[in-house]
């Protein structure tokens, strides 16, 4: 089944092939939402929340674009009107307890010493990123870490293909400088 | 990518598309003859492409199984219970305002009330009404997914 096959019969009244759609996009749809909100079960929620509010808009859908790019719009307009509720701006920090997100390195040919290497320069990483100006700061985001292609990021910022891979070179210059920084 | 020209400025921006794996077959080999020949973009490229493998093994800590089970079904009885809440609200009103009608009948068949102020009180009452449907179902709302109800202040 086609994302839009799915769809034509979530307009017919089948909710199981909505099922199908909730089914292959949550877990991207929660990674959104953590970036956002920085806390599992805000994101959980609210990625719930946004694929209620997909469904009853589905007639608005336009069908020749992503399903994905259309939903990611209701969720981060979800999610930027319940962190201005709660009057916060989150970017979580990877060293907060609480918000231990990025998974430990698992890879069998590094020693213990080598893996706690990796975890620091992903924090450094990560903090990096997110040090970032919010326009730069998403577009890295939703290439590394939200699966993302060129078209989608296009097509759910409305930008053009070659503005997306300039305002990608432009931000990571950034953070290649900054880790570098980093690293002196 | 296509119609890009070979200078630099060009290929540090197609760079990306290269990095990311969206480049064509054909712009890949335009992308690599300018880096073999130009040591500042081979340079800068190699830079992108450290950081590219870095980020790459960098993943989201994925949430247990537990979190997961019930996810469809917790979206399932919103979309079931959006439709009862729409019922209930439509109903509330209804019989809210044929209880208040019913209890001001006198006032409104009183001739000597001027109609403007019938009307008037009409929209007050079915106004109140429809506010109070309303704020009742956003307590609901919120009372529900509350986490710190329980936290006395």
């Amino acid at each position: 089944m086609t994302d839009n096959e799915a769809i034509i019969a979530c307009l017919n009244g089948d909710r199981n092939s909505y099922k199908w759609i909730v089914e292959k996009y949550k877990y991207r749809a929660y990674n959104s939402a953590l970036i956002f909100t920085g806390n599992r079960e805000d994101a959980l929620d609210l990625s719930q929340e946004a694929f209620i509010r997909a469904y009853r808009a589905l007639q608005r859908f336009d069908q020749k674009r992503s399903f994905f790019t259309w939903y990611y719009q209701i969720l981060k307009n979800l999610c930027i009107n319940y962190l201005h509720s709660r009057r916060r701006r989150h970017h979580f920090s990877i060293d907060d307890p609480d918000h231990q997100y990025l998974s430990p390195v698992e890879n069998s040919s590094m020693s213990p010493d080598e893996a706690l290497e990796k975890m620091e320069r992903n924090k450094l990483i990560w903090n990096a990123i997110n040090n970032l100006d919010e326009s730069d700061r998403e577009i890295i985001l939703m290439k590394e870490f939200q699966d993302f292609s060129y078209k989608d990021i296009a097509e759910t910022l409305d930008i053009p293909i070659g503005t997306v891979m300039s305002r990608l070179y432009y931000a990571r210059k950034k953070l290649v400088k900054r880790l570098g920084i980093i690293n002196e | 990518m296509n119609n890009f020209n070979a200078n630099c400025e060009d290929i540090k921006i197609a760079m990306m598309a290269l990095i990311d794996g969206e480049l064509s077959e054909d712009d890949k080999i335009k992308v690599n003859v300018h880096l073999e020949k130009c040591p500042s973009c081979a340079k800068e490229f190699e830079s992108f492409q450290s950081l590219k493998q870095e980020t790459e093994t960098m993943k989201l800590a994925k949430l247990p199984d537990e979190y997961w089970d019930d996810y469809w079904e917790r979206v399932y009885n919103q979309l079931e219970r959006g439709f009862g809440w729409i019922l209930f609200s439509i109903g509330a009103v209804i019989v809210i305002s044929f209880a208040i009608y019913e209890s001001l009948k006198e006032f409104f068949y009183n001739p000597e009330v001027s109609l403007p102020l019938k009307i008037g009180i009409a929209f007050l009452a079915f106004g109140s009404v429809v506010l109070f449907v309303s704020v009742f179902r956003e307590k609901w709302m919120v009372r529900k997914v509350d986490k710190y109800r329980s936290v006395q202040r």
